[in-house]
């Protein structure tokens, strides 16, 4: 049989090749996106045509990685030799935590204060220095379904006590209160960031959130009362481990249930005849306590301190964090660009601003603000309870457990 | 009495088997048939329609072409040719040599030395994620095609070897004597004699490890980065995005995913039912 040597010395001479030419020049810069959406990836291409205009001798390649997968590979784009120039990434404890281990590049000449609010400059930074250029950010809020409110003559609550008319009047109709897709456990993070500042208030949060409280607390039981609270009262809806966020999103698009605590970008899935039908307000407040805190992740780029074209990706970042870059970006997504003096695009996202300058706390989201294996024990526990509420001492004595071991094992 | 009974008895036997087996086909079958509905709906009416095996209200075909285009399908199918290609005649080639060894060399350690090969398959494979890009890393040959073929050959080494080296060693060894008698060097018996009988059994396995290599998704994401190599398995993962997922684009895709492994075994099918059953009858 030569053909089997012939197909094997093939296979050696092929690979020898693929090995020799997988090298790149220099006058390059490479970034890896998580924007796998079609609607950002657009808008980030033109960015990069953009900058490639005005920077003709600079060769732009863009890889794009699925964002769940992403995550899973920053670790591996972060320490490879060859590091990409420019990753697309989160605010908050998500990047510090890469800032402490020294994997990431100061980004101090390229930042300019004038243009971003001082809270994004905190979350961007780490020990004084920014290694972190924010780009576009939304909201979190409690959507409804007008049409449904409008029908049983139901106004937006204010208070926690008027949530809770709200959810019984809505469960008398035989509507589900709240939606909540738990299959993706996300969905609860929100709920335990908004209910845990609204009944214990923002410094609180941001302690919990760093392990410096026990997840057995009186106060963070207090916390998950008030959520169990509406599990017991059956105002969570049936089965909602089953469903993604999408698919529960569909219950309230059709009126099958009330509302849902989410991020703006759930108008983005509304089919185009119930889109005008879904609005938000912010979530209520508990024991008159009216400093409240709202979810505003935002995302960006960081430099890996092992890129191979530094000096592109610097002069990249500092386009970014441009005026007419971010506009051009933001703009036809309809997001907020984390620069100041970009206008807003419409009039839902200049509510969605003012309620997060009123605002006493601004968080990132509970899995970009703790580390990532004890939001996702968190998020976890918080579904676990919604459909135990009985169990929330033990389910909440475990989860402590959780906290000791993997702060522990971050230091 | 006891025939018309009996024969009663055969008909309700046949008629269990065949409503069984109706059942069986139609469990089975039931997800493709619903990947396929999902390929041909609009989006509006996956999410205002949550009922997964209803029709299409209407048939949109142009969701493949879509899902083509905006994947960038074409790229990624001929990337995985070029991955999977290498990877399923270079996996065979070396371990038919291996097998080849080990049924038919009397050593000392020849048990051992099977018993390593299948002690590779045994360790998970999310234990060696870590180790592999380092490794590859280290080499610089992450990010490029060599590298990955180079990782698909060894990983498939242990089953390859194992599966063949078991089949060979049914093959009569007065099969290698008689040539060695003749002068034959062991290089012709095998390239002449034991690879011709093996026929079978490789062009199952080349079905087998084809179809494996071209859904792999796990070592292409760790070992790939660039955009223009990455294979299809990855740019399916592409059409999710952060938050919207749009399954009818995503469905479409997996559809012309799936056309390459299947053409591979109706292709090869005669072999491939010929080599399971292999020594399936002592004769």
């Amino acid at each position: 049989m030569k053909r089997v040597i012939a197909i094997a010395c093939a296979v050696l001479a092929a690979t020898t090749l693929f090995v020799a030419c997988g090298k790149k020049g220099s006058n390059e810069l490479v970034i890896q996106s998580y924007m796998s959406d079609e609607a950002p990836k657009q808008a980030f291409q033109a960015l990069v045509d953009d900058f490639m205009k005005k920077n003709p001798g600079i060769k732009v390649t863009v890889n794009t990685t699925a964002h769940e997968q992403y995550k899973t590979q920053l670790m591996n784009y972060l320490t490879a030799k060859e590091a990409p120039d420019v990753l697309t990434w989160f605010a908050g404890f998500r990047m510090q935590q890469y800032a402490a281990k020294g994997l990431l590049e100061p980004i101090d000449a390229v930042w300019k204060d004038a243009d971003f609010p001082a809270a994004f400059k905190t979350a961007s930074s780490y020990n004084g220095k920014v290694y972190f250029m924010p780009q576009s950010w939304y909201w979190w809020a409690v959507y409804y379904n007008k049409d449904v409110f409008a029908k049983l003559n139901l106004k937006t609550p204010n208070t926690w006590d008027e949530f809770l008319a709200v959810c019984a009047a809505l469960k008398n109709a035989g509507i589900e209160p709240i939606a909540i897709g738990a299959k993706d456990t996300w969905t609860a993070g929100g709920w335990f960031d908004y209910m845990n500042v609204a009944v214990n208030g923002g410094a609180f949060h941001q302690d919990v959130t760093a392990g410096k409280v026990a997840y057995t607390d009186p106060r963070i039981v207090k916390t998950f009362d008030y959520i169990a609270d509406l599990a017991k009262k059956g105002y969570i809806m049936k089965n909602a481990a089953s469903y993604s966020w999408q698919e529960a999103a569909t219950l309230m698009f059709d009126g099958k249930a009330g509302m849902y605590l989410m991020g703006q970008f759930i108008k983005d899935v509304a089919p185009a005849d119930k889109k005008d039908s879904i609005d938000w307000f912010k979530f209520p407040i508990v024991e008159g306590n009216a400093a409240y805190g709202v979810d505003t992740p935002f995302d960006g780029y960081l430099v890996p301190a092992k890129a191979k074209n530094k000096e592109n990706a610097l002069k990249f970042m500092a386009y970014l964090g441009t005026k007419e870059a971010q506009e051009l970006f933001c703009k036809p997504l309809g997001r907020l660009a984390a620069n100041q003096n970009v206008p807003v695009p419409n009039a839902d996202a200049q509510r969605g601003l003012d309620m997060m300058k009123g605002a006493a706390t601004a968080m990132q989201f509970y899995d970009r603000d703790a580390p990532e294996e004890m939001a996702a024990k968190g998020m976890n526990a918080i579904v676990e309870i919604m459909g135990a509420p009985d169990k929330a001492a033990e389910i909440l004595a475990a989860l402590d457990k959780e906290r000791e071991r993997i702060y522990a094992e971050l230091k | 009495m006891t025939k018309v009974a009996s024969s009663r008895w055969r008909a309700f036997r046949a008629a269990a088997f065949y409503v069984t087996a109706t059942l069986l086909v139609a469990v089975w079958l039931l997800p493709l048939v619903i990947g396929v509905f999902t390929s041909l709906k609009s989006m509006d009416e996956i999410m205002a329609n949550p009922v997964m095996w209803k029709p299409p209200k209407a048939l949109r075909f142009e969701n493949f072409g879509e899902a083509w285009n905006r994947a960038g399908m074409g790229r990624y199918i001929v990337n995985t040719f070029i991955v999977t290609i290498p990877s399923v005649a270079g996996a065979l080639a070396v371990s038919s040599l291996a097998a080849f060894a080990l049924a038919f060399y009397r050593f000392r350690l020849n048990k051992a030395v099977l018993v390593l090969f299948v002690a590779g398959m045994l360790v998970p494979f999310q234990m060696l994620m870590i180790p592999v890009f380092r490794m590859s890393n280290g080499l610089g040959i992450d990010d490029s095609f060599g590298g990955l073929i180079l990782f698909h050959i060894s990983f498939q080494l242990g089953f390859c070897t194992f599966f063949l080296r078991n089949f060979m060693k049914q093959i009569p060894y007065s099969q290698i004597e008689a040539p060695r008698i003749d002068g034959a060097s062991d290089f012709t018996i095998y390239a002449r004699i034991i690879m011709p009988l093996a026929l079978p059994s490789i062009a199952a396995l080349a079905v087998l490890e084809f179809t494996w290599i071209w859904n792999d998704l796990l070592w292409s994401l760790v070992l790939l980065r660039s955009d223009a190599i990455k294979t299809v398995t990855l740019g399916l993962a592409n059409m999710q995005g952060e938050f919207i997922t749009t399954y009818n684009l995503t469905a479409a895709g997996s559809i012309l995913a799936a056309i390459a492994p299947v053409a591979v075994f109706l292709a090869f099918q005669r072999y491939f039912i010929e080599g399971l059953t292999m020594g399936a009858d002592k004769g």
